[in-house]
């Protein structure tokens, strides 16, 4: 009877979705198919003429170097999402147990997430300084003689990068976590306590499964956020030294603000939409395995 | 939910250590938080200074006093502000449960494929949307005024996948016997869902807050009226032409916080609400 | 169900290139198609409560200078004068998103009556789209001729599209006293080499003899390329020129081999001060511009003890004799060719250039104007601290000095590749015939793209 009746209400499901749903295909969907046709176009920003030019810029970025090697940059710059998750579902647990000070510290850690995004540069470039910085300082003093230059090479660039972004996504981590760790039912934690489990089994085998959706949602849209994100590295490298940490999401920046080719912007944009609907259905496929609803 | 026994933090002695621990690694959190108190009450040439001076030597009001008077006081922008996040955070909020419910809880055709249009579209490359967008209210005639911040604002892709994610994991049961019991899905969602969801929809009103606070892109782009300026577009008037005021700019940006952590207090009172509902302990 | 979707799909998209094709219209809006520009000046007459009753024209100006800086007074004065013309000042940060801020309102046809240019190539794409009003429709003044020879930098296709107000000097600031102690004398002419000499010589202990932002690192580059020219006879690269080869291997010897100047990766993860550095003493040579000024007047912020003497930007030739040096003139004032009150604006701007603009010279911008005083605005420049800068220098550099000058004309893409490559380089990341290399390529594709 139930079911039935769930069937008779569907349309009410548009009902739901309805108002939502205008304003995806006003905001996204329409300004999202019309970036879609500039691909084709050699359109500049301002500029009175626009061009029909096939896939003239689908050509040009197969053959782009700078294209390719963003793309690698992008990738070291995902890293940052599946480890600053695991830190932030740590730090959830740990804050939803019996601690003092507990709703000071989760605003603690939610501070990154609102503090602003010039004095995070600024620090973090002033605490990775090679030379003066304490970060360099507190390695040279256990004895590691040649600490990596952080953002001042080329090759550890990215990953000082990834760093800050761990820290910058903990907390927004750790706060989805907290919320999702409130719908955990006690009497099941009760049960499993008085069946013997211990701490670290209870995590595992009942608290982890139960927030799978929390960290399915947590994995997508850190990824999707990552990927376009290009605040944190306008405002400490901009994309350098060199191009080191030229990621897509700055490239197409670049060339849409910085060069106004449109066209060529949204052709790399729609690339990387490409590169993060791909991973975002792998990841919708295989959630089966390990997402619990 | 909590882990009492065995657990590490079943004693006090256990739990003041953890208590310490955390609170020393939040300290590294809050490092630029420090700084940006800390260079508000600077003078410009200590900003700079080897090692890092985390208690100005001689510390000053003035930058803090010239963000609040004068003709580019941020009393504007900070109204402004408050303004759209406000609108946007509670409209935002709304729409997405509204949405994630369709999504979590009613079977309809086209609900797959559709999600996933939705999903996909929080993938496009905010930049490129720019002009579409820009001709777009050019032609509605809101370019330049507040609603071309708080329309787009009112809907957020990532709050209905957010909630949509916690509406799935509501036991089906509730609404069934909810619907024995006469309701329909209206009514299930006011008085069952919402409340239930109540530490969700606080945690994405934070985080929506935020964004729609921070956001400088668009107010940049959208707005030309120094009237109409948002507290991330005043910080710009502190960039000077070839170096940056950085003492007012953290002067003003460290009063810029108050907001958010004020909505993060209030937030977290819901959250803990949420636990001491669901979390009847016997 | 699935079908449904994609035909649900399809719709809207072609519902979308309906909307897309009609929107696009109005957004070329420039002086393509004449509905478009119809639109356009409906905007600005409807937009315009600017002109309101009683006659009055209400300007708008668009600058990238704080309006503290100058600006606001040089506006109180105008109209303080002038009850019938009013004009606004209005500030854009002058990076990627400012001038961005500046173009939509222009395309949106929002009142920017008068607009600063910093470079020629952001010029250059609003002449292309129709946002810069030919001058040459103005006879009443003759702009090489109150600007004189170096003015002719700013023109495009032969005409102008603004009038270039102010005397923008580059120059290399140097602490006097460290120099006398070092008894060496301020150059009047001065090779790369020399500099690097000087620049050892001054070097007290750990710290640096030369610094500079690295905004001008590459215009020794640019003053033998301006000159050269960029690509060769046959329209390949010209950046393989053995000079820029010369200017590499210097910078970088300064930088690894003398230590006198900081090493690029120390630079840019320090967000290093690098005007507060000269002024405070640390480092007694400083490539800057004259701009400084303003942070050199303020003894609150920067206390300073020495005396300040001023040298032309060392040239990387040999022969002083067809060397170039960056600078001339700047802030390019243009007329938005599609404001309604164009006669107000050109009024507002020959007062403004002939010495309207002299509340500039505090932040260190003087007329280039022969009209205008300058020897009124330089005093106002140096205010009270006139004693603590050596006179006759900073006058060689700003007046005398008759070395011919560039203006950076570069597109962006190709600075940005060029800064690319030699950071690699002088982070030890790939050798000098690999950079070199690189940006030939690099150079060449850009040249093959935009032909």
């Amino acid at each position: 009877m139930y079911n039935n009746w769930m069937r008779r209400q569907r349309l009410l499901g548009y009902v739901f979705i309805g108002p939502s749903m205008l304003g995806v295909l006003v905001f996204f969907l329409i300004p999202a198919v019309y970036s879609f046709g500039l691909m084709f176009t050699n359109y500049k920003f301002m500029s009175p003429n626009i061009d029909f030019v096939g896939a003239d810029n689908i050509v040009r970025m197969l053959h782009d170097d700078l294209f390719y090697l963003s793309l690698r940059n992008t990738v070291v710059f995902l890293l940052a999402v599946p480890v600053s998750i695991a830190l932030g579902f740590v730090v959830a647990v740990i804050l939803n147990q019996k601690i003092y000070l507990k709703k000071l510290l989760r605003g603690l850690y939610f501070m990154p997430y609102i503090t602003s995004g010039v004095a995070v540069a600024f620090v973090w470039m002033l605490l990775f300084q090679p030379k003066q910085g304490p970060i360099n300082g507190f390695l040279r003093s256990v004895g590691i003689e040649h600490p990596p230059g952080w953002l001042s090479t080329t090759t550890s660039s990215m990953y000082a990068i990834d760093i800050i972004w761990v820290w910058f996504l903990l907390g927004y981590n750790m706060i989805i976590y907290l919320a999702a760790l409130q719908e955990v039912s006690s009497e099941l934690l009760e049960a499993a306590k008085i069946d013997g489990a211990r701490p670290t089994q209870i995590l595992r085998k009942i608290i982890w499964p139960l927030v799978s959706p929390t960290t399915f949602l947590l994995l997508i849209t850190g990824l999707i956020m990552t990927i376009k994100t290009f605040g944190i590295i306008q405002a400490t490298t901009q994309g350098g030294p060199g191009n080191s940490t030229t990621i897509l999401s700055l490239y197409v920046y670049q060339n849409a603000f910085r060069y106004y080719e449109m066209g060529y912007a949204a052709t790399v944009s729609w690339a990387l939409f490409a590169i993060i609907l791909l991973i975002t259905l792998l990841q919708w496929l295989g959630q089966k395995r390990w997402v619990h609803y | 939910m909590e882990l009492k026994k065995r657990s590490l933090t079943s004693g006090a002695a256990g739990r003041l250590l953890v208590t310490v621990i955390m609170l020393a690694l939040a300290i590294v959190m809050i490092i630029p938080f420090l700084w940006m108190i800390s260079t508000s009450l600077k003078t410009p040439a200590e900003v700079f200074k080897y090692p890092i001076e985390w208690i100005p030597s001689h510390p000053t009001w003035s930058h803090h006093h010239k963000v609040w008077t004068g003709p580019k006081s941020f009393g504007t922008y900070y109204l402004n502000s408050l303004k759209i996040s406000v609108i946007g955070m509670l409209g935002a909020t709304f729409l997405s449960a509204f949405a994630a419910y369709g999504f979590a809880r009613i079977e309809f055709k086209g609900r797959n494929a559709l999600f996933m249009i939705y999903l996909s579209m929080m993938m496009v490359p905010p930049q490129v949307l720019f002009v579409p967008k820009f001709i777009m209210f050019e032609w509605a005639g809101i370019y330049n005024t507040h609603l071309a911040l708080i329309l787009p604002g009112l809907f957020t892709i990532f709050g209905v996948f957010m909630l949509r994610q916690f509406f799935l994991s509501i036991p089906h049961e509730i609404s069934e016997s909810a619907f024995l019991d006469g309701a329909g899905h209206f009514r299930i969602f006011f008085r069952l869902v919402l409340p239930l969801a109540k530490p969700a929809l606080a945690t994405l009103a934070i985080i929506d807050f935020s964004w729609q606070w921070n956001d400088y892109e668009n107010a940049l782009v959208f707005l030309i009226d120094e009237k109409l300026y948002t507290v991330p577009l005043g910080l710009q008037n502190f960039i000077l032409e070839n170096t940056v005021d950085y003492n007012g700019m953290m002067a003003a940006a460290s009063a810029g916080i108050l907001p958010m952590i004020a909505v993060f207090v209030i937030g977290q009172r819901f959250i803990i609400q949420g636990l001491t509902n669901s979390a009847v302990k016997g | 169900m699935r079908k449904k979707g994609w035909l649900a799909g399809i719709a809207s998209l072609a519902l979308v290139s309906g909307v897309m094709a009609g929107c696009g219209n109005n957004n070329n809006g420039g002086n393509a198609s004449p509905a478009a520009s119809g639109k356009s000046e409906a905007l600005s007459s409807a937009s315009a409560g600017s002109k309101a009753s009683g006659g009055t024209v209400k300007l708008k100006m668009w600058g990238g200078v704080p309006p503290e800086a100058g600006p606001q007074t040089v506006m109180d004065n105008w109209n303080k004068a002038h009850p019938d013309i009013q004009i606004e000042y209005v500030r854009y940060v002058n990076d990627d998103e400012g001038n961005l801020k500046l173009d939509t309102a222009m395309l949106t046809g929002q009142d920017v009556d008068l607009y600063v240019n910093y470079t020629i190539s952001q010029t250059a794409k609003r002449v292309e789209s129709g946002f810069a009003a030919d001058l040459s429709a103005f006879t009443d003044y003759n702009i090489d001729e109150k600007m004189g020879a170096d003015a002719a930098g700013w023109k495009i296709d032969g005409k102008y599209y603004g009038v270039p107000t102010t005397k923008s000097s580059f120059f290399v600031a140097l602490n006097k006293d460290a120099l006398d102690a070092a008894n060496l004398p301020v150059p009047k002419d001065w090779t790369w080499d020399e500099m690097r000499e000087y620049a050892k010589k001054l070097k007290q202990g750990d710290g640096y003899g030369f610094i500079q932002n690295t905004e001008p690192y590459a215009d020794p580059i640019d003053a033998v390329l301006s000159k050269e020219g960029y690509t060769k006879a046959d329209g390949t690269s010209n950046l393989d020129h053995p000079l820029v080869r010369k200017w590499l291997e210097s910078l970088n010897g300064m930088m690894q081999d003398d230590k006198t100047t900081p090493p690029l990766g120390e630079q840019l993860t320090s967000k290093m001060p690098v005007e507060q550095m000269f002024l405070s003493g640390e480092v007694p040579m400083l490539n800057i511009g004259a701009w400084l000024l303003r942070s050199s007047n303020n003894f609150t912020d920067y206390p300073r003890d020495f005396k300040i003497a001023f040298a032309p930007v060392p040239r990387l030739q040999d022969d002083a004799e067809g060397s170039m040096t960056r600078g001339g003139i700047g802030d390019y004032i243009s007329i938005n060719a599609k404001s309604k009150n164009q006669a107000a604006a050109w009024e507002f701007l020959k007062w403004y250039a002939d010495g309207g603009m002299a509340p500039m010279a505090a932040g260190g911008r003087l007329p280039a104007s022969k009209d205008a005083d300058q020897d009124a605005a330089l005093t106002s420049m140096l205010g009270d601290k006139a004693d603590t800068y050596d006179k006759d220098s900073l006058n060689y550099v700003i007046f005398e000095n008759k070395t011919p000058t560039f203006v950076r004309s570069l597109p962006q893409e190709v600075m940005d590749l060029r800064s690319q490559e030699y950071e690699k380089y002088f982070l030890g990341a790939q050798s000098l015939d690999e950079t070199i290399a690189a940006m030939v390529s690099r150079h060449d594709d850009y040249l093959k793209k935009s032909k």
